[in-house]
Parts: C-alpha cells; sequence; structure tokens
C-alpha cells in the first residue's frame, strides 16, 4: 500500500509541478500571482479534446497512441502559449505600472472570463477524453502503475529538465533571469523586456496546457471548472516551494502531491484539500519565502 | 434636439412602466430554479427545458385561467447562500410556483422562503428526507425520498449481492451522506460496514482513498453521491485492481457516468425510478424532449411533472394564490408523464418506486 500511494502521490505532484512553474515563472518576473493560470490549465485539457476530434477527422485510419499523444501535446503548447501571450498583452500590460492590486484584480477577472467562455462556447457538460494508451500497465511489488502514469512521469520529468536547461544556459533564459533581478537595469543593457515577459508567459502557459492533456488523459473527465482547484493546489504547491524560484515549484508541487496522497491513504479523505492549504498558511506565517526560497537581501 | 429625445426617452420608460404593470395582471409566472452555472449546471439546464417544455405547452393550449403563463429561470449555482436570496427574489416578483431546487442543501433553507411567503415549491430532484419532513404546507416533491432509496439499496446488497464486507463512500453533502447513512442503517446486522468515509466533491484524484478501500478488502462498494464523482471513483478503482462491484443511487444515474467511466462503468448498480421508456404515459414527453434537446436528463421528467402539477393545481383552484394552490395539490390525484400522482400530507409522492438499474454493454438497463 505505502508504495502504491507513492505512486500515486507521485503522479498527482507531477501535475502540480507543472503548473506551479507557470505561477512562479510569472511572479518571479513581475511580481505577480497570475490567478488566471489554472484557467490555462483547463484550456489546455479542452484542446487536448479538440485537437483529438480534429486528429480524428483529418486521419481517419488513425495515429499510433504515442504519435497522437505528442501531437495533442504540441496542439495544445501552441494554443495554450498563444491564450498566454494575449493574456498578458490584453489583461496585464496595461496594468503594468499600476500597482500591485489592479493586476491581480484583473487576473481574477481574466480567470472568471476564461471560465465561463469555456462554458458557454463548449458547454457545462463534462467533457470525455477517450483512453488512448492501452488500459494496462506494470506492477512493482504489489503496487500497479498504469501506462498513463508512467507517462505523466517521463514527460514531466523531460518537461522540467528542458526548462531548467533552457533558464540556465540559452540566451533568453539569462534575459528571463536578469529580468526578473532588475527590470530596468535589463532594460538598460538593451534587453526587450515585453518580449521576455511575454516568453515567460507563453512558456508558463505551454508547460500548464501540457499539464492539462496529461491529467485530460489520466482522469479521461474534464470540466470548465478543473482550473479553479489545480490552480489553487498549484499556487500552493508554489508558495511551499518558494514562489519565484524554479526548482522550488517543482520540489513543492511534488511534496504537495505526496502530502495529500498520504494524508487520503493514512490519515483520512474527508480532510484531502485540508492538508493542502494547512500547509499553505504555515509557510505563509512560518516561512514565507518557501523551502527553497531566498531571503531577499535588503539592496543599499 | 437634445431635450427632445430626453423626452422621448422618458415617455418610453414611463410606458414601459405601465406596460410592466399591465403585464403583471395578465401573466402567470412560475420559476425553475436549479444551478445553471458551476460544476451542476448540466442539470439545471435539463431541468429548465423539461419546464419550458411544460409551459410553452400550457401557452399554446392558451394559458392557465385564461393569462399567458411567464417562464424566470433562475440560477441557485448549487450554493446555498444564493438559493435563498435567488428564492426572496422570485418571492418577491410574485411568482406563484417554483419547480426547483436541484441540491438538497439548496432546497432545505429556501423551502424556508417559500414556506413564508405562501409560494408553492415542488423540487423535482433533492430526495434528502428533510425537504419534507418539516411538513410546509407549500412544499413538495414529485422524486423519492433518500430513505426509501437507501432502504432499496440494502435489500438489494443483501439479498442479490449477499455482501458481507461492504465499504461506503459518500461526498460530505447532504444528498450523498444522507443516501450512505440510510444505507448504512438498512444494512447493519446483514452486512459489515468495514470501510466509511466521505470524499471531497470537485475533486479528481480518489486513487489514495481507493487504494486504501482496497485494503480492507470489501466484496462491495457502495458511494453516495453523483455521477462526476461517481464515474471517476468507478475508473479508478478498476484502475487499481479493485473488483468487487459498485452500488450507487440516482445522483449517478446519468448517460454521463458511462461516458466518464467506460467500460469500468460495466455492471455497476445504480437505484433509480422506473425507465421511462418503459412507461406508455411518458412517450408523449420524450417525443416533444427529443425534438427540441438532444438528451433526456435523469430528472428532466420529475420536472416535467413538477411544472405540470403546479399548472394543473391553479387551474383546478381556480386561484393564483400559494394557500388555494397548495391545498389542490393535496387533494388531487394528479395524471402525470410518469403515472399518476398523488401526495401525502408531507409532501412526498405517495408511491416513490425505486428499482434497481444495472450497466450493461455500455447502458443503463432496468433490472428484473
Amino acid at each position: 500500500m505505502f508504495l502504491q500511494q507513492l505512486i500515486n502521490g507521485l503522479t498527482l505532484g507531477c501535475v502540480y509541478a507543472l503548473i506551479a512553474l507557470g505561477y512562479t515563472m510569472v511572479y518571479g518576473i513581475l511580481q505577480l500571482i497570475n490567478f488566471a493560470h489554472g484557467e490555462i490549465y483547463m484550456l489546455g485539457a479542452y484542446l487536448g479534446v479538440i485537437g483529438l476530434g480534429l486528429a480524428q477527422s483529418i486521419n481517419q485510419t488513425g495515429f499510433s497512441p504515442l504519435t497522437l499523444i505528442i501531437l495533442l501535446l504540441l496542439f495544445a503548447v501552441i494554443f495554450t502559449a498563444l491564450w498566454g501571450v494575449a493574456i498578458e498583452r490584453f489583461a496585464y500590460r496595461p496594468l503594468r505600472y499600476a500597482g500591485r492590486l489592479a493586476p491581480l484584480i484583473s487576473a481574477l477577472g481574466m480567470s472568471i472570463f476564461l471560465q465561463n467562455f469555456v462554458m458557454l462556447s463548449q458547454g457545462a457538460r463534462e467533457k470525455v477524453f477517450p483512453n488512448l494508451l492501452s488500459a494496462g500497465g506494470f506492477d512493482i511489488a504489489d503496487a500497479r502503475v498504469s501506462t498513463v502514469q508512467a507517462l505523466i512521469f517521463i514527460i514531466s520529468i523531460a518537461m522540467m529538465v528542458g526548462l531548467t536547461l533552457l533558464v540556465k544556459h540559452t540566451k533568453i533564459g539569462t534575459a528571463m533571469r536578469a529580468t526578473s533581478q532588475d527590470r530596468l537595469m535589463a532594460q538598460l543593457c538593451g534587453i526587450d523586456i515585453n518580449a521576455v515577459i511575454a516568453m515567460t508567459f507563453a512558456i508558463g502557459s505551454g508547460l500548464a496546457g501540457v499539464a492539462g492533456v496529461l491529467v485530460a488523459s489520466y482522469y479521461g473527465m474534464i470540466n470548465f471548472y478543473i482550473g479553479y482547484q489545480a490552480g489553487l493546489k498549484a499556487f500552493t504547491a508554489a508558495v511551499l516551494g518558494g514562489i519565484g524560484n524554479i526548482p522550488g515549484a517543482m520540489l513543492g508541487g511534488v511534496l504537495l502531491g505526496l502530502v495529500e496522497a498520504f494524508g487520503a491513504g493514512y490519515v483520512s479523505s474527508q480532510y484531502k484539500d485540508v492538508y493542502a492549504f494547512i500547509i499553505l498558511i504555515v509557510f505563509l506565517i512560518f516561512r514565507p519565502g518557501g523551502l527553497l526560497g531566498e531571503r531577499v537581501v535588503e539592496k543599499v | 434636439m437634445k431635450i427632445t429625445s430626453r423626452i422621448i426617452l422618458m415617455a418610453l420608460c414611463l410606458a414601459g412602466l405601465f406596460t410592466g404593470c399591465a403585464e403583471r395582471g395578465k401573466s402567470v409566472k412560475i420559476a425553475s430554479i436549479a444551478p445553471m452555472t458551476g460544476e451542476s449546471a448540466k442539470m439545471g439546464e435539463d431541468i429548465s427545458h423539461a419546464v419550458q417544455l411544460a409551459v410553452d405547452e400550457w401557452n399554446a393550449k392558451g394559458g392557465v385561467l385564461g393569462k399567458r403563463i411567464e417562464l424566470l429561470v433562475e440560477d441557485d449555482r448549487a450554493d446555498p447562500k444564493d438559493a435563498v436570496s435567488v428564492a426572496s427574489k422570485v418571492v418577491a416578483q410574485g411568482v406563484v410556483g417554483v419547480v426547483g431546487h436541484y441540491n438538497s442543501s439548496c432546497t432545505i433553507p429556501a423551502s424556508n422562503i417559500y414556506h413564508e411567503g405562501d409560494v408553492v415549491m415542488i423540487t423535482p430532484a433533492s430526495t434528502n428526507p428533510m425537504v419534507t419532513d418539516r411538513a410546509y404546507f407549500t412544499v413538495f416533491r414529485t422524486c423519492g425520498r433518500d430513505d426509501q432509496q437507501g432502504y432499496v439499496e440494502a435489500e438489494f446488497a443483501a439479498n442479490y449481492l449477499k455482501a458481507s464486507r461492504i465499504a461506503v463512500l459518500h461526498d460530505k453533502t447532504t444528498y450523498g451522506q444522507g443516501l450512505a447513512d440510510e444505507f448504512k442503517k438498512n444494512i447493519l446486522g446483514r452486512g459489515e460496514v468495514v470501510f466509511y468515509e466521505g470524499i471531497a466533491r470537485g475533486d479528481k484524484d480518489f486513487t489514495a482513498v481507493l487504494t486504501r478501500v482496497k485494503s480492507y478488502n470489501p466484496d462491495l462498494l457502495m458511494f453516495g453521491g453523483l455521477y462526476g464523482e461517481g464515474g471517476l471513483i468507478a475508473k479508478q478503482m478498476r484502475d487499481l485492481g479493485l473488483t468487487c462491484p459498485l452500488l450507487s443511487g440516482d445522483g449517478v444515474f446519468d448517460p454521463e457516468f458511462i461516458r466518464i467511466a467506460g467500460a469500468a462503468a460495466e455492471s455497476a448498480f445504480l437505484s433509480y425510478a422506473p425507465s421511462a421508456e418503459n412507461i406508455p404515459t411518458a412517450q408523449h414527453f420524450l417525443k416533444a424532449y427529443r425534438a427540441r434537446w438532444p438528451e433526456v436528463g435523469p430528472y428532466s421528467l420529475f420536472a416535467y411533472d413538477a411544472a405540470n402539477i403546479i399548472l394543473k393545481a391553479i387551474e383546478l383552484s381556480g386561484a393564483t394564490n400559494g394557500k388555494k394552490i397548495a391545498e389542490a395539490i393535496h387533494t388531487n390525484a394528479f395524471d402525470a408523464a410518469i403515472g399518476k400522482i398523488a401526495f401525502d400530507g408531507k409532501g412526498d409522492p405517495v408511491v416513490a418506486p425505486y428499482v434497481m438499474w444495472v450497466v450493461k454493454n455500455g447502458k443503463l438497463e432496468p433490472m428484473q
């Protein structure tokens, strides 16, 4: 049972981590909590369903399941990235110098808008995502890992490694780090900060889109409401790891998934959401910087 | 120029006011109140469509008491607080009858408002005993009660499935936990409840709690809750290799349940009203509904009957006064689409039949 709960928790944690990255990257660069980020994840899940319909109408004979998943992921990444950039352009950029509260309220409004937009355009009914991969899986000792769970591990880890390399070793990554450290100085050095911020939104949203498709194929059911709770959990994960800190978001996501799985598995599932939010409160009180958050030294 | 346009505008406003007054005398207002947004929005659509159908049919025949029937579709967002404020709003607007609400947790507080305002309310879907146990004169339901349903499920579990080790999950709502508790009460002595716990509504991942259920080795899993969570539980329990049958109630009874769970829905047992397809009097409703909307929801028939009963009672009593309409509902038997309906002193239908259904080859079928 322990091993099974560990696997359950890791699967959940990988998804939280992918979404938390988007929160943390945007916070790192704009000090804005992008509350519409959960809805981007929801859009990703819907794009998966739409992409599947498109793929089936283009190619009647059908792709192999793996090609299909990769195509769906690409489709969702491209469109969620565009959504992310568009949201930044229209909801946040006009308010960039308007203090911290205005963009925050704009983010909440965006979240409500997106939920209702999807409800009205796609209907209030749950959408079903058919099981693309074989129902089987493999056993480790007495625990069962389904094919979809294995896929979630592999893709999330690949995404996280890719993101780390991108941020550490590429020019755009360097520009992102520079912008997050000092926006004005970065601008003076010739960095187009609007482009960097747009890129940050694109990458963060793309990751949430990946999480959306993975979750749709894991649970097999999505609705326009899934972004709300997933967004709150991922935000908790980002705070837990230290908001603004990229490895922190990954660590926070995985830890949160494990806490939920073990809490529900060994204590009581009645309080599953309570564990996550107790952690949020405890961290906000005792260690607001999070696990890996750096204490900000007052600059003189 | 400016002044003339202002005067015209004012005149228009005044005209609007007067016609508003005139309308009040000419039309009879009834309301359909259910969640139209949020997670249960689909149920609200099913209910309001059925009420719309009934109202349109009456209006085509010339309305009721010679007046046109006006339908207000309101949203309680499945939230008890909103349910109370919407209830106050429609009572203030002078509605004479309400079809709603959907969630027991909304119907119970809202019914206080209808009781105080003497407005007839018939819920098509709230099965919690509390709804009618307070014996409010103007509060009725066309669906059954959880205690009747829990009893039928317990009998089925003990006699047909011969279950001895039973795990019970519920979604902590008035409906879900109420049903689970009634089931538990009725099964005690014949089977052992080895596991009893709540889950969170809206959650998508139940693998942790199901892994724990599996460690108790039950021979039946009973779930009190709705189809979204029910579908995911059916799917995830099979993925985890938990092979015992799943038993649930009318909240899970929805084609969505099978779509979500896929092959894992097979041989799930659900208690629900007898099949509308097999009821001769319901054929007209099924045909008319399907001509306008794709899929008949699980509570559409109850909502259609509720609306028809309110309108028929207005006609019988010849009044638009809540007390008189309620009096007519209490004293008459109605030829409803589901069959003959008469109400007992509390406002429950006298005959509330529940039968067991099973998922076979991806379809819900009534069991013999």
